[in-house]
Parts: structure tokens; C-alpha cells; sequence
């Protein structure tokens, strides 16, 4: 039955966009965090995006266009770092500059409000596949 | 699938099988509104459901036995002992594989696209899908009342009006 691959697809929507949306949050706590792994500034990161066929079980016909999602990887950021101007920071290089993380407040912002949509529009989805179904259940 | 209780009913199994598959192409189409590169698809339901009839001779607007070009009766098997024409290799009778339609899955015209290739409008998903979905309420609907009005014709209205 088609309809319960719904659950398997807004489900798998839902999970990417919550993985989407902990990259955001990261970026925004770390936003100053000029000192990272290996002794660099923090660099922001992105989830990269992929669709991934769902099958139902030996049903392989179901497939055709039943996507779900799924997080390919993790990219960082390749912008460059902002340099900020703290010579009595202990950080700083010769010419009194910090290097600090690239993260970019507004593409942040962006990204939340873009992710919290989708995962609205999921979690819909998934309540109106919950209703046909207990609806289905009483013919 | 040559009983009369399935002609009357064989519709509302093939559209709520087709309307449940549209609602799952909608939710993929929702889900990967953020994927690169994602083209929104949609079921074209008219096309699809005219393949699912036409597979099935058995379906409602056909008499359960009707004939066929060659001339051949679908026969009607009611009873354990009788020999379903599928037996035979007779026509109308292989039972409709429930396979769902793949081609009549297509590619959605899409207004604008974004710059990664995507073409899902979610406005434009959600509203498909909530209409899908009343449609799927609605086909569940009719079924439930003729569920009914064969209760009530087997059994006299106090059966029925109990379902």
C-alpha cells in the first residue's frame, strides 16, 4: 500500500532537514570560535542533499517517483576567513589581525528559515498520510 | 475477480490504490524540495486510472460478464466447485497484477527553478496534496456507503445501519 510509504519518505525528509538544521545551529554557536580543530578558525558547514529511491519491500514497482532524502555529506565552507584587527589578542598574527570563522550570519538565517519550512511541510504531510490511513482503517 | 460484489467495488480499490500513491509521489516531492538537482514529479491519476480499469473487465461500469471482442464471456465464478476462466486462459479474468503505474508518472512544468536544478514549488505541492488527500477521504467515503448499502441488502437495514 502506497500510502504507508509516505511515513518512510516525509520521515526521511524530516531527519535531513533536523541534520540541516544542527549545521545551523553549530555555524551560529561557533560563529566566533576563532580557534577549531587543527588550530584554525572554525569553518561553516553545509549538508549537501540527495534523493533516494523507495522501494516497499519486494514491491519494486512502487519505486517510481517515491523519493526520499537523505544527507549525502557535510561540505565545508570555502569562503575566506574574516580577519579582524585585535593586536592584543593572543591570537593574532604579526600585523595584529584574527583570523576568524567564515560563517555568514544572514546565509544562516536563510538556511533556518528555508530548513524549518521543510520540516513543517514534512511533518504535514506526514499527519495527512496518518489521517487517510486511520480514515482507510474504517471503510 | 469476476464476482459481482467486486465489480462494485474493484473502482474504489484501484482509486484508493492510485490516490495513495499520488499522496506518496506528493510527500517525495515535498521531501526534496531542498535536493539539488530534484525535478518534482506528479501522477497523471486520469491516465493511470483508465490503465487500472482497462486491466480489470471486472471493474464498475462493465458488467461483471461482459464480452469481449472475441466474443468470449468472462464466467462468473461463485461457488469453489466452478472453474475460473483463468484457469483456462480465458479473458477478463487474470486477476489485475497491482502493479502501480510507472508511466503515468511525469515530470512536472515547472514556473521557475531554482539555481541548483531543483523544480519543487512547495506552495504548489501542498495544495496538490491536500486535494489528493480530500480525494482520497472521498473515495473512502463512497466505498464505506456501498459497503453499506450491500450490508443492508444482505441483511435487511439493521445489519447495515450498524457498519
Amino acid at each position: 500500500m502506497s500510502l504507508l510509504g509516505v511515513f518512510g519518505i516525509s520521515g526521511s525528509g524530516m531527519a535531513a532537514e533536523a541534520q540541516r538544521l544542527s549545521t545551523v545551529a553549530s555555524n551560529i554557536a561557533n560563529a566566533n570560535s576563532s580557534v577549531s580543530t587543527g588550530g584554525q578558525p572554525y569553518r561553516a558547514r553545509e549538508v549537501v542533499f540527495r534523493s533516494v529511491p523507495v522501494t516497499e519491500g519486494d514491491n519494486t514497482a512502487a519505486s517510481a517517483g517515491m523519493a526520499g532524502v537523505e544527507v549525502a555529506g557535510v561540505v565545508e565552507s570555502a569562503t575566506p576567513f574574516r580577519s579582524v584587527y585585535d593586536p592584543g589578542s593572543g591570537f593574532a598574527d604579526a600585523q595584529g589581525y584574527v583570523q576568524m570563522p567564515n560563517v555568514s550570519p544572514v546565509d544562516e538565517m536563510v538556511n533556518m528559515i528555508s530548513s524549518q519550512q521543510n520540516y513543517q511541510a514534512d511533518l504535514d504531510a506526514f499527519n495527512v498520510a496518518k489521517s487517510l490511513a486511520l480514515r482507510t482503517l474504517s471503510i | 475477480m469476476t464476482s459481482p460484489l467486486d465489480a462494485g467495488l474493484g473502482l474504489y480499490r484501484h482509486a484508493l490504490a492510485l490516490r495513495g500513491y499520488r499522496q506518496a509521489i506528493l510527500t517525495a516531492d515535498i521531501a526534496n524540495a531542498s535536493t539539488p538537482g530534484f525535478k518534482a514529479v506528479d501522477l497523471n491519476f486520469s491516465q493511470a486510472m483508465n490503465r487500472a480499469m482497462g486491466s480489470d473487465t471486472s471493474g464498475a461500469g462493465m458488467p461483471a460478464a461482459v464480452g469481449t471482442d472475441t466474443g468470449v464471456k468472462a464466467l462468473l465464478v461463485n461457488d469453489a466447485r466452478h472453474i475460473s476462466a483463468s484457469d483456462l486462459g480465458g479473458p477478463g479474468t487474470a486477476s489485475a497484477p497491482d502493479e502501480l503505474p510507472r508511466d503515468a508518472v511525469q515530470y512536472q512544468v515547472s514556473a521557475q527553478s531554482t539555481i541548483d536544478g531543483n523544480t519543487v514549488d512547495l506552495d504548489q505541492e501542498k495544495v496538490t496534496a491536500a486535494g489528493n488527500a480530500v480525494d482520497y477521504a472521498a473515495t473512502a467515503t463512497f466505498a464505506t456507503q456501498t459497503i453499506k448499502l450491500l450490508l443492508t441488502a444482505m441483511g435487511g437495514a439493521a445489519q447495515g445501519g450498524g457498519a
